[in-house]
This record gives structure tokens, C-alpha cells and sequence, in this order.
């Protein structure tokens, strides 16, 4: 009887709960309590400031640059992203603004992109942005729209528009992969200002020898605060500062200890 | 209440599916299963259909304002004519559709791809520069890389590739794993910003 | 007819180096790296009858990198005498992946249904590689020629990653993290890859940590793979085209260099 109650007792607990995922439970309670409370303190929200990012300041000189040039501007979040990457929404984050300025200008805004997802929340988003510009009558559908799936299909339409349009602003950012280049090296002969930023380390290499601005990494998930200048979203960039350094504190332990104790593994998640 | 339907319905899956990360429980690993298989595949097919409609749509109204028709007449005509050679003679072995594919598709998208090539020489040709001490070391690195990659760099010195390899090794992915964990923390910070709410582009926006 | 710039000079004789060496048609003697060493290692000592998940993670565009690389690997793990699973997580790679283990398969006089099955493309990447953790028949219920998953012998025990030795990652792009992320992180099934020569150093910090086993890369890995197995083919073929091409480049980045400090020096004196 005992037995078959300890098993009703503990069986259940551990098939539910998969104890050797612990570590990560913990990591993740730390970093979403973290996030949230920074987030939500008013303490946090007060007193806090970005530090200037070049590519995200010459926003405005690169659609200023188009106005005046009567040519388009051409935003593609390239073709390794997808709706459920954090990355892609940190584009479509820096498209609303883009979109709002295009809009004032009434400057002619193209965003191919190689997913119907991607391309129907695109349209939201920048119908809303022209919406709040008060501009909506200048929106065109067709302006955001959907090409191949095929990377290279993809690549090849891009640098057509490119290519045929001569935009004088190009906006690379989102998630690139073998297309990067090709992309920032054709808007490079078209003349255009290019600003690009990529979560792929290595097409970061490639945009920093073809752009004029590159926002590395992170940089492109702070613009959406930077933008906006939205409290609650700049207090939540915080959290990352404060993860950075229990992360250093974490490996500068970890790499002491295994100085001075070698065959010490506690750090390893298996 | 239109953006309020869709934020608890993210708020709700993307707590599931975090949740169910940590279960081996067989409804939880059935859940799961349900939710990657079937509705994630449901949602693919449909989406789909809105591309296929979208890129009709748009290239059939450019052909009639007439800008650049042929391109817009062969992108149209591509789009019909691969799925029904697929619905005609089915897309396996030596059907036409693989005739198509193998023939025009792989060669021209080679091409493309072998276009990097082209732009990697000019690149290299315009942007390494030894005009400081940071871009020269730049410039001795991917000199060093370009040898290790080739036969040639065996031919000259043994050291060439352990060169090449320590590069790589140690100073790169140093750097490479410091750029990765930032943007882990931003992929972090940005998807509980949706899940909670605070970020609502995705869905237009504010209202 | 336009001017032609110096890029243009660039493109040509670039085009003229390749062709020739192409023509050439010689095979230069290569030096086994570490890393290819260690992809052949493991294929080579996994015991006899292993099932091996193969996934051919690439477009069309790579062929002609991927290949010479996917020829090795199906060489070397059917003369092992290991069983592949075939699947592919991009469209374009599924009709080429089939190909491809058909022809090696007819080459070691392979059986379908018993020492290789391929199962196809299925959909959205992130949620394919989690739903076969979970179950491989109810992500795959039919091969790829549409004949059901219960008819095959190889598949009777194969019910997830559990039943399956390791996973192959044929990628031209980023897809191997995925494998990585999902696959390995949460089901614990050793991954190793075959990618295209620029997303080598993508996968490095995953190598030096352990959660990507093994990775061959590039037609130079193909190269050294087919000495390991004392076969010829287009990976040492290519080997001149792509040593010669490097030094033109190498030429390049010195001639661009030269002309550089040409202007500087003129500047200064002016």
C-alpha cells in the first residue's frame, strides 16, 4: 500500500516535470523575473538612456536623402527570418517608424520579402504607420509585397527592384543569410545610403565592408525602445545589461574554478 | 478588443509551448505534437495561399500599367505553369516538373548564388585597406583565411592552416559569442515584450 | 554602350581565372583538416546497421558547393553499412536529397525500405525538427513516394530520436542551428553537419562547445573527405578553381592596397 503511494505520489510528479531540465527552468525564471520587473518598476523606467546608435540616428538623413532625390526607399528583412523570430518583429519594429517618416516625406516606401507572413503583418504595420502620420491615402498595398520563397529567387528579385529603381536608401534588417552580400553589394553600386543591421554573425562581416551604417546584433532589439523613446520598452532593454552581467560574473567563476580545480564540471549543462 | 483577441492568444501559446518544454509527460510530448504538426502546418498552407495571391496580384497590375512587362509576364507564367506540370505528371522522378526544376531552376539559382563570388572579389578589392593598425591586422587575417582555404596554403608553410584554425578558434568565435549571447538576451527581452504585451507592432500598433 | 569601371575588370578576370582552371582539370595534393578528420571519424566508428537521419538542408543555388560534400557522406555511411533516413526541411532540397541517395544507394547495391527510406520535405522547419522528437510516423505518415511509414522494415523501430543514431545536417545556410537548438538541446541526439564553405565559422562556437559534434565543410571538405576515402570527384576537382580564385582575390585586396596608398601619397604631396 505504501508502495503504490509513493509511486501515485512521485511517478506523476517527475513524467510531468522533466528534472533534467532544471537548469534551464531556473535560468529562465531568473531572466523572465528579471525582465519583467525592470520592465514594470517605475524605479527602473526613470533616469534610463540609450546610448546614441549611429544607424538608427541616420534613420532620418537616409529618408531625407530619398525626398529630395524623388526616389524610393526600399526596406527588405531578408530571407532567413521568419514571423516567430524575435528579430523579424525587431524589424517590423523599425519599419513602423520608417514608415511613419515615409509617409510625412511622402516618400515611396518597397518592402519585398520572401514570406506571406511576414508581408500581411508588414502591411499592417505600415497602414497603421501611415494612419498615425495622417497619411493613409498615401498607402499602397502593393508597396509591401511578397516575391519568392526560394533564397536566391528572392536575392534575384531584390537586386532587380534595386537595380531597375535605383532607390537612394536601402534598409537591410532582419535576418540575412548567403544573400546579404549580393544585396548590399548591388544597392552599394546603385549609389544608395545603405543601413543594415543582422542577428547572422557572419553576414555582419559583409554589411560592415558594403553599408554605410551596420547595427550589430542586440542593436537592432534596442532600436524598437531607441525609436520610440517608449519607457516600459527602454526599461526592458535594461534587463538584458543586468543578464549580460550575471553572465560574465557566471563564466568568470566558471573559468577560475576550473584553473584551480580541473576536473570540476558543476557549470555544464548536460 | 481586435489587437486584445490576438495578444491572449499569443500570451497563450507562447506559455504552452514553454511550459511543455519542460514535461515528458505523454499528453504534454501529444500536446505539443498537435500544436507543431497540426496547427503550425495549418497556418503554413493558408499562408501560402495569401503569398501566391498577393504575388498574382501585384504582377498582373505592374503588366498592366505596363512596367516591365516581360518580367512580370515570366514571374505570372512560372507561377502557373510549375504546379500544373506537378497536378499533370506528379512531381517525382523523372516527371516534367523535375525536368523544370533540375534544368532551369538549379542553374539559375546557381547563378545567382555564384554571383557572391563575383561581389566577394570586389568587395575585397574596395573595403580591406590597411589604412590603420586595426584594419591591417583585418587585412592579415583574412589573407591568412583565403590561404588556409586553398592548397596553396599547405604548399607554403605547415603553420598556414594551425594559423588559419587558432583565427578562427580563439579570437573570432570570442567575439562571435559575445555578439551571440547579446542577441540571445535581445531575442529574450523582445519575445516576453510580445508575450506580455508591451510590444505591440506586430500587430500595427498601439490601438 | 557604358563605360566600364573597375568592378567590372574585377568580374572579368575573375570569370577568366575560373574557366581556365576549370579546364585545366588538375588535381592538387590537400592536407586532411582536423575537423574533417573528426566528421569521418564518426561516421566510420558507429557500429554497423547505426540509423542515421540524413537531412538535406539547402536550395537549389548549392549544388554545386553541397554536392560533392552529400556524395561523401552517403558514400562513406552506405559502405559502412549504416541506414539512412532521408529528410529534407527546405522544398528545393527535397528532389535533390532524393536523387542523391538513390544514385550512392544504387552504387553499394542498397535496398530501399530496408537500408535507406526517404521521407520527404515537410514544413516549417522549427516546428518539423520538434514534432519528429515527439514522433517521426506522425510527422511523416508516408515516404516520399507517398507509401505508408508501416510498410518500410528500417522503420519498424524508428519512432523518434531516440531509435535514431545521429543526425546529418546537409545545410547551405543557417538550418543546422535549428538542429542544433531543437534536436540536440531538447532531445539529446548528437548532431553533425555538411555545410557550404561561408557558414563555417556560423557553426564554430557550436563545435568548440560540443553541441555540434562534428562538421565538414565547404568543396574543400569535400576535397579532403573523398582522399579519406580514396575516391575522386568534383570536391578535388574543384580544388585548383577555388585555390586560384582565392589568389586572385588575395591579388585584389594587394592591388587595392597599392592604389590606395598611390592616392594617399599624391594626396599628401598636393
Amino acid at each position: 500500500m505504501l508502495l503504490y503511494l509513493t509511486k501515485l505520489a512521485l511517478v506523476p510528479a517527475v513524467a510531468w516535470f522533466d528534472v533534467s531540465k532544471l537548469p534551464v527552468l531556473i535560468s529562465a525564471v531568473i531572466a523572465v523575473v528579471i525582465v519583467l520587473y525592470t520592465t514594470y518598476s517605475r524605479k527602473s523606467r526613470e533616469r534610463f538612456k540609450i546610448r546614441e546608435i549611429a544607424g538608427l540616428k541616420a534613420i532620418e538623413e537616409a529618408i531625407g536623402r530619398a525626398t529630395e532625390m524623388a526616389l524610393p526607399v526600399l526596406y527588405t528583412p531578408g530571407w532567413g527570418g521568419d514571423i516567430q523570430r524575435p528579430t523579424t518583429i525587431a524589424s517590423l519594429n523599425i519599419l513602423s517608424h520608417i514608415a511613419e517618416k515615409t509617409a510625412q516625406y511622402n516618400c515611396h516606401l518597397l518592402f519585398p520579402t520572401h514570406d506571406p507572413v511576414i508581408m500581411s503583418v508588414a502591411q499592417e504595420v505600415v497602414r497603421e504607420s501611415y494612419a498615425r502620420a495622417g497619411f493613409i491615402d498615401r498607402f499602397k498595398e502593393d508597396d509591401i509585397r511578397y516575391v519568392t520563397s526560394s533564397q536566391f529567387g528572392y536575392a534575384a528579385a531584390v537586386e532587380g527592384l534595386i537595380t531597375r529603381l535605383k532607390p537612394a536608401s536601402i534598409f537591410l534588417l532582419g535576418t540575412f543569410e548567403a544573400e546579404s552580400l549580393i544585396l548590399a553589394e548591388t544597392g552599394n553600386i546603385a549609389g544608395a545610403i545603405q543601413i543594415a543591421g543582422t542577428d547572422s554573425t557572419i553576414q555582419l562581416s559583409f554589411f560592415i565592408v558594403a553599408c554605410d551604417y551596420t547595427l550589430i546584433g542586440e542593436e537592432l532589439f534596442a532600436a524598437s525602445g531607441y525609436l520610440s523613446g517608449d519607457r516600459s520598452i527602454m526599461a526592458s532593454i535594461r534587463a538584458q545589461d543586468i543578464l549580460k552581467i550575471i553572465i560574465i560574473i557566471f563564466m568568470v567563476t566558471a573559468v577560475l574554478w576550473a584553473s584551480f580545480a580541473p576536473s570540476a564540471d558543476w557549470w555544464v549543462f548536460r | 478588443m481586435t489587437r486584445k483577441i490576438p495578444q491572449i492568444i499569443c500570451a497563450l501559446f507562447g506559455m504552452t509551448l514553454f511550459l511543455l518544454y519542460f514535461s515528458q509527460h505523454p499528453t504534454a510530448r501529444n500536446l505539443n505534437l498537435t500544436i507543431l504538426n497540426d496547427y503550425f502546418q495549418i497556418i503554413f498552407a493558408f499562408t501560402l495561399l495569401v503569398g501566391v495571391v498577393s504575388f498574382v496580384k501585384v504582377n498582373l497590375k505592374a503588366f498592366e500599367r505596363g512596367e516591365d512587362r516581360s518580367y512580370h509576364l515570366v514571374s505570372v507564367i512560372g507561377v502557373f505553369i510549375m504546379p500544373l506540370l506537378a497536378i499533370i505528371w506528379g512531381i517525382k522522378g523523372d516527371s516534367p516538373f523535375m525536368w523544370v526544376f533540375e534544368n532551369i531552376q538549379v542553374p539559375m539559382q546557381a547563378t545567382v548564388f555564384a554571383l557572391l563570388a563575383f561581389f566577394v572579389a570586389s568587395a575585397s578589392f574596395r573595403g580591406f585597406r590597411a589604412r590603420s593598425v586595426q584594419a591591417t591586422i583585418l587585412l592579415a587575417a583574412a589573407l591568412i583565411m583565403l590561404l588556409s582555404r586553398s592548397t596553396i596554403g599547405d604548399m607554403i608553410a605547415d603553420q598556414i592552416p594551425q594559423i588559419a584554425d587558432w583565427i578562427r578558434n580563439y579570437p573570432s568565435m570570442a567575439a562571435r559569442r559575445a555578439i551571440l549571447i547579446g542577441i540571445g538576451l535581445g531575442s529574450l527581452t523582445t519575445s516576453l515584450r510580445v508575450m506580455v504585451g508591451i510590444e505591440r507592432t506586430w500587430l500595427g500598433g498601439d490601438k | 554602350m557604358k563605360k566600364l569601371e573597375s568592378r567590372h575588370y574585377v568580374f572579368l578576370g575573375l570569370f577568366v581565372v575560373i574557366l581556365l582552371t576549370m579546364l585545366l582539370n588538375v588535381r592538387l595534393e590537400i592536407r586532411v583538416s582536423p575537423e574533417t578528420q573528426k566528421m569521418y571519424n564518426y561516421i566510420d566508428s558507429l557500429p554497423e546497421g547505426s540509423v542515421l537521419m540524413v537531412s538535406f538542408d539547402h536550395e537549389a543555388s548549392a549544388v554545386p558547393e553541397i554536392k560533392p560534400l552529400a556524395l561523401s557522406i552517403l558514400r562513406h555511411a552506405f559502405k559502412k553499412g549504416h541506414k539512412l533516413i532521408g529528410v529534407s526541411l527546405l522544398a528545393e532540397g527535397t528532389g535533390i536529397g532524393y536523387r542523391l541517395m538513390q544514385e550512392t544507394a544504387g552504387e553499394y547495391n542498397k535496398v530501399y525500405g530496408r537500408d535507406l527510406v526517404y521521407l520527404g520535405f515537410k514544413p516549417q522547419y522549427i516546428a518539423a525538427i520538434l514534432s519528429m522528437g515527439e514522433s517521426i510516423p506522425e510527422t511523416f505518415p508516408e515516404d516520399y513516394l507517398g507509401r505508408p511509414y508501416t510498410q518500410f522494415p528500417l522503420l519498424d523501430s524508428v519512432k523518434n530520436y531516440d531509435n535514431v543514431a545521429g543526425v546529418i545536417s546537409i545545410a547551405d545556410g543557417s538550418l543546422t542551428t535549428h538542429w542544433i537548438e531543437y534536436a540536440h538541446a531538447r532531445y539529446h541526439v548528437p548532431v553533425t553537419a555538411a555545410v557550404a564553405a561561408v557558414m563555417m565559422t556560423t557553426y564554430d562556437p557550436y563545435i568548440s562547445s560540443g553541441q555540434l559534434h562534428a562538421m565538414v565543410g565547404g568543396l574543400r571538405g569535400a576535397a579532403e573527405y573523398e582522399k579519406l576515402l580514396k575516391i575522386g570527384g568534383s570536391g578535388r576537382r574543384g580544388m585548383l578553381a577555388q585555390t586560384s580564385a582565392h589568389l586572385y582575390v588575395i591579388a585584389m585586396i594587394i592591388a587595392g592596397n597599392i592604389v590606395y596608398f598611390l592616392r594617399r601619397n599624391k594626396r599628401v604631396k598636393s
